[in-house]
């Protein structure tokens, strides 16, 4: 029934393939054209889809797995290469290759000026079939090779100008710490194995209920493990720290891939297993502690930080420790609801980010900047936009998904008064640390009057228009997101009222936008005694809480050394030693019979002859 | 046929004999056509091969040695065919790559096609004596090719990797002479095949002394942990070329010789011992790994990430079900491939730079586009990328590991080890290739030259193969699954019955 939906993944992977083997042979305007085309065309596909889907009643919406070939057969062992379409897939295909056109069309005017344009566009292009696999596959399996091929595609962006030392590093440091998550998840793919004897979804999901009670030893372990890939993937606690270096790569590709997409996929991936989650709720209750941590934590890092995009970044990971607590307690599809308005206000962000980057001419530290709204009038308005969605200032696509989630911390089953506070003050950060770079970038006289910023062209500009409306309007659609994604949840999510603990959350957010104008806007001499007052936790903030150099100290560096000690120790001075000691004693007995290895197969083959039948004569006869 | 694909490499290495030496011409062409003719033959069997049938096919005995009753008799089943290919494959590409070989042309030739010869006999042979016979035969070209050809410490190399393979070998035959002997003890006839040998229950006792003398030779073939310390030195020692077949054909004839003989022949030994191999293979993936991570010189870092891939196998095996040893066997094709196309990698780096140190390489990628894409592409295969084939043979090894009922209680550290040694690889295989070809070279030689065509021809298959076995596995572990099987499940029709032996001669 829905077996053309193959061609939402196959249009882009011929355009990487493509791009990658005639990159050189076609010019360049032509290969960005054909990169934007794959996807463009992707993303109709996939609206045929949500036709197709819509007509259908809701209830038989789901379970549509769509078989290419069977991808192995080994023992008890079975598995197809195979596609499931259902709501929640189809909601993460518009999002990937309809945010992901946008920002295609943005990178063919941003990258003009790079001589490797088309390998960018391959590498852009392996990154939307990657996703789409990601969200597309029907089996844990194929899950793990999307979720490694995302780790891929990000691995190459990250790494894409690989002539500076400083993103080969930074790409190096996001793979390895994907890595980690993908054991993870192959362990938990092996314990799922075990347990259900398959790995596809629908298999696991309909058996799991009956063979599980409820936080079940095993499904707490499989729910962790599985865990610890969607935290590597989606920056949170402990396994962040490679998202603010993976700000190395181009702007449309923090855009694309550390904001919009492929960080969102650990939210993906709860919501996608809630059947297993929901047996296992100590587990939820953890992702939704480790959630609202890393909102506040990765908050703080944001307030202190001079990197236009750093601090972009650090909001990535506090907006998805939201959408991790909005898992953590059940409310799965208003996660899923602030991931597509996240997906909106932060590439839009970021997009305007990289306008001001390139009007710029590259610069990305704020204190160099200010006064842009003037030379840059349309990126002023695209940037504001995101900073009021980010904040959750009142009527905006981030106020309703923000709100949905603050409200149900209180108020759901699960929540409480804790989470309830933490998701408020990030809250209060939130507007702080966006409205502090606003204030820095936009606003006040320009800090570098030595350069022009210039004001992009319309190319660069329509994506950024396109998003400043989706993320305005989308707000709106909370009910029909909550209907459509409902039939995948079991239900839909109940939509709390509360005037006082909304009207807190909003002031909340308001109050940081406030404090960062009182603070920036104010001359910086008068507020010289609270710099030196709050300067140590200032320091521990803009270091990151060290946890670079925990990290380095406690892992990095022992492992070095250990390895080392191997190769010095146990290898040269241990076992070769003993090795060489008894092969010398055998080289001295040997020169005695030397003549043995004289090199002549005849010999050889003779005196094995003779030694066979010696050794045969005693066995048998003796 | 079978015999056809053994006796061609041999039989032009002889006649290569024959040749003058500065003939050169001559010599590339009659070592390319046996090489390429038995590549093709093998790939023929590949095709003709009925994968329902789980028993040996394209069999063929004859009589070798009547008195004794030992026989030519040679065969393949899933399991040897894939590997049979595997070998001539790899033996095609090396020889290929060797004719730019200086020094002693026809010499090296001669002896690699003997070195391919050997191996392709080892896995084709069903009489233990002619196993041993060709097992023999591997030794002597190695010695002489890394004696001769290889590089800085050769001799100390070579003398220690003959050594530690022959202590192995001689050990393996007087196992071999064992078994036989029990068997004629139970039936009183003598017998070398293979096929009825394993039908022989053997006791107890004297199972574990025989498993263990197999069980050296193997595992010094392979390595195994604790036996691999002659791996670091022979692999740096030893020419590109040879290593190709070395660390790709036949260090796979180790791990084969376990499939073929310990596991049918001594199921209780293995019983009582293969939970203890396991733990030395996995100490040998995370202690292969770590080491590879502290090295510099390239040709010791593939060495090292060899010794951990190859414990993978060896683990998988071990873990004594359907999907480990299927896993197991599908690794072995694709470590071959990988390890194969990283050293030719390795050997084009040295040949244009003159060294493999990592310190002295850095942004060779500008001006090497094209090796830029096949190296990633390895490496990527290397540190078991999932979608491409290395991965396929890990995971299914894992799961074999982890469902083991053999390893039970130990899977899960196992398993743990190996997730281990798998970030250890991302490490060293990242360093590997961003280390050479990223970053900016300030003395980058400027007439640094990308791969050529030939150079480019000899890859290409190898990356083919990467993406190919990734997507569809199910083709090669079709022809596999069946063989294993009956590995698995083999029947002790045969019983040696105390105090009856006698009786019978």
């Amino acid at each position: 029934m829905f077996f053309y939906a193959w061609f939402i993944l196959i249009l882009p992977l011929l355009g990487f393939i493509g791009l990658s083997l005639l990159g050189d042979k076609i010019p360049k305007k032509q290969a960005g054209y054909a990169g934007c085309l794959t996807v463009g065309l992707s993303f109709l596909v996939t609206l045929t889809v949500l036709g197709q889907l819509l007509g259908l009643a809701p209830e038989k919406r789901l379970g549509h797995v769509e078989t290419l070939y069977q991808w192995v057969s080994s023992g008890s062992f079975k598995l197809d290469l195979a596609i499931l379409i259902d709501p929640l897939s189809v909601f993460m295909f518009l999002i990937v290759t309809g945010v992901g056109f946008l920002i295609h069309v943005y990178s063919l005017e941003y990258m003009k000026d790079d001589p490797e344009y088309s390998r960018f566009f391959a590498y852009l292009n392996l990154f939307i079939f990657s996703m789409l696999l990601l969200v597309a596959a029907a089996d844990f399996f194929f899950l793990i090779v999307g979720w490694a091929f995302v780790g891929l595609a990000s691995y190459l962006l990250i790494g894409f100008w690989k002539e500076k030392t400083s993103a080969v590093l930074a790409a190096r440091k996001a793979f390895v710490m994907n890595v980690i998550g993908d054991v993870g998840m192959v362990i938990a793919a092996l314990m799922i194995f075990q347990n259900f004897n398959s790995l596809s979804y629908m298999d696991v999901f309909s058996a799991a209920p009956d063979q599980f009670r409820t936080n079940d030893d095993t499904m707490l372990m499989i729910t962790l493990l599985l865990l610890v890939g969607a935290f590597a993937k989606s920056a949170q606690i402990p396994l962040h720290t490679w998202l603010p270096d993976a700000m190395e790569g181009p702007t449309p590709v923090s855009a694309l891939i550390h904001a919009a997409t492929m960080v969102t996929a650990g939210v993906y991936l709860v919501a996608r297993c809630h059947v297993l989650y929901e047996l296992a709720p100590y587990t939820m209750y953890f992702i939704a502690g480790i959630g609202a941590i890393t909102a506040i934590f990765a908050g703080t890092m944001g307030m202190v930080q001079y990197d236009i995009k750093r601090v972009i970044a650090y909001s990535t990971m506090s907006q998805l420790g939201y959408m991790f607590l909005a898992v953590g307690i059940g409310v799965f599809s208003f996660g899923m609801f602030h991931l597509m308005t996240h997906a909106f206000f932060k590439a839009l962000l970021f997009l305007s980010a990289g306008s001001v980057i390139h009007g710029m001419n590259g610069e990305q530290d704020i204190r160099k900047m200010g006064g842009l709204r003037f030379a840059m009038p349309l990126t002023h308005i695209t940037f504001l936009v995101g900073a009021v969605c980010l904040a959750g200032v009142p009527l905006t696509s981030g106020f309703f998904s923000k709100e949905a989630i603050i409200m149900s911390s209180w108020h759901a089953e699960m929540g409480n008064f804790v989470f309830w506070g933490m998701a408020v003050l990030a809250a209060g950060m939130t507007g702080f640390y966006i409205f502090r770079v606003y204030f820095y970038t936009f606003i006040g006289k320009s800090r570098s009057p030595e350069t022009h910023p210039h004001e992009s062209p319309f190319i660069m500009a329509a994506p950024l228009l396109i998003l400043a409306f989706l993320s305005l309007v989308m707000g709106f659609s909370a009910h029909w997101v909550d209907q459509f994604l409902g039939p995948v949840f079991g239900a839909t999510a109940h939509h709390y009222e509360d005037a006082t603990l909304e009207t807190i959350a909003v002031l909340a957010g308001l109050g940081g936008i406030l404090t960062a104008g009182v603070v920036y806007m104010t001359s910086q001499d008068k507020l010289e005694f609270a710099k030196q007052a709050l300067a140590p936790v200032y320091d521990l903030l803009f270091n990151k809480y060290y946890i670079d150099e925990i990290y380095d100290f406690l892992i990095v560096k022992p492992v070095r050394a250990i390895g080392a000690f191997f190769e010095q120790k146990v290898e040269k001075e241990g076992v070769d030693f003993v090795v060489d000691e008894v092969g010398l004693q055998v080289r001295e007995i040997s020169r005695g019979i030397s003549f043995w290895q004289s090199g002549n197969v005849r010999t050889y083959a003779l005196s094995m002859l003779v030694g066979m039948v010696t050794i045969l004569f005693f066995v048998v006869f003796l | 046929m079978l015999t056809l694909i053994v006796f061609i490499p041999l039989i032009a290495a002889l006649a290569l004999l024959f040749v003058a030496k500065d003939n050169r011409e001559l010599i590339r062409a009659v070592s390319i056509s046996a090489a390429g003719l038995s590549f093709l033959l093998s790939l023929g069997l590949l095709l003709t091969f009925d994968k329902s049938n789980p028993g040996m096919q394209f069999e063929s005995a004859v009589a070798w040695v009547p008195l004794l009753n030992i026989q030519f008799h040679v065969g393949v089943d899933g399991i040897s065919l894939l590997l049979l290919v595997l070998t001539t494959f790899l033996s095609a590409i090396a020889i290929l790559y060797s004719l730019k070989q200086k020094k002693e042309l026809r010499n090296f030739l001669a002896l690699m096609l003997a070195l391919e010869a050997g191996t392709l006999g080892v896995f084709v042979a069903l009489d233990t004596i002619l196993f041993y016979a060709f097992w023999e035969l591997m030794l002597v070209p190695t010695y002489f090719l890394i004696g001769l050809w290889g590089e800085g410490r050769r001799i100390y190399a070579t003398t220690k990797f003959v050594l530690f393979t022959l202590v192995g070998s001689l050990l393996m035959l007087v196992a071999i002479i064992g078994i036989t002997v029990a068997h004629f003890k139970a039936t009183g006839t003598l017998t070398f095949d293979i096929q009825t040998l394993v039908h022989t229950h053997i006791d107890p006792a004297s199972q574990l002394w025989m498993f263990l003398c197999f069980f050296l030779a193997f595992a010094i073939k392979v390595p195994v942990f604790p036996f691999h310390s002659w791996l670091p030195h022979t692999y740096v020692a030893c020419p590109i070329p040879t290593l190709i077949i070395l660390t790709g054909a036949m260090s796979k004839t180790g791990a084969y010789g376990f499939l073929r003989f310990c596991l049918p022949l001594f199921p209780e030994a293995v019983a009582e011992l293969g939970h203890i191999i396991a733990t030395f293979a996995a100490i040998g993936i995370v202690y292969g790994a770590w080491i590879a991570v502290a090295q510099k010189d390239l040709k010791a870092l593939v060495a090292y990430s060899s010794i951990s891939h190859l414990g993978f196998i060896t683990l998988g095996i071990f873990a004594l079900n359907n999907i480990g040893v299927e896993g197991s066997v599908l690794q072995m094709v694709n470590h071959g491939i990988i390890a194969a196309a990283l050293f030719l990698i390795v050997g084009i780096l040295e040949e244009r730079t003159g060294t493999r140190n990592l310190k002295d390489f850095r942004g060779l990628g500008k001006s090497m586009p094209i090796l830029y894409g096949t190296f990633m592409l390895v490496t990527l295969a290397a540190l078991g990328l999932p979608g491409l084939n290395g991965f396929v043979g890990e995971f299914l090894i894992l799961m074999g590991v982890w469902t083991s009922p053999l390893l039970s209680n130990l899977a899960v550290i196992f398993v743990l080890m190996a997730g281990l040694a798998i970030v250890f690889a991302s490490i060293y295989m990242l360093y590997m290739f961003q280390g050479s070809m990223q970053e900016t070279n300030p003395n980058d030689p400027k007439d640094l030259k990308d791969i050529d065509r030939n150079e480019f021809a000899l890859l290409l298959p190898a990356c083919v193969l990467i993406v190919f076995i990734g997507l569809f596995p199910k083709p090669f572990l079709d022809r596999v699954s069946p063989s294993v099987s009956s590995i698995l499940t083999v029947e002790k029709t045969v019983n040696v019955h105390i105090g009856e032996d006698e009786g019978h001669h």
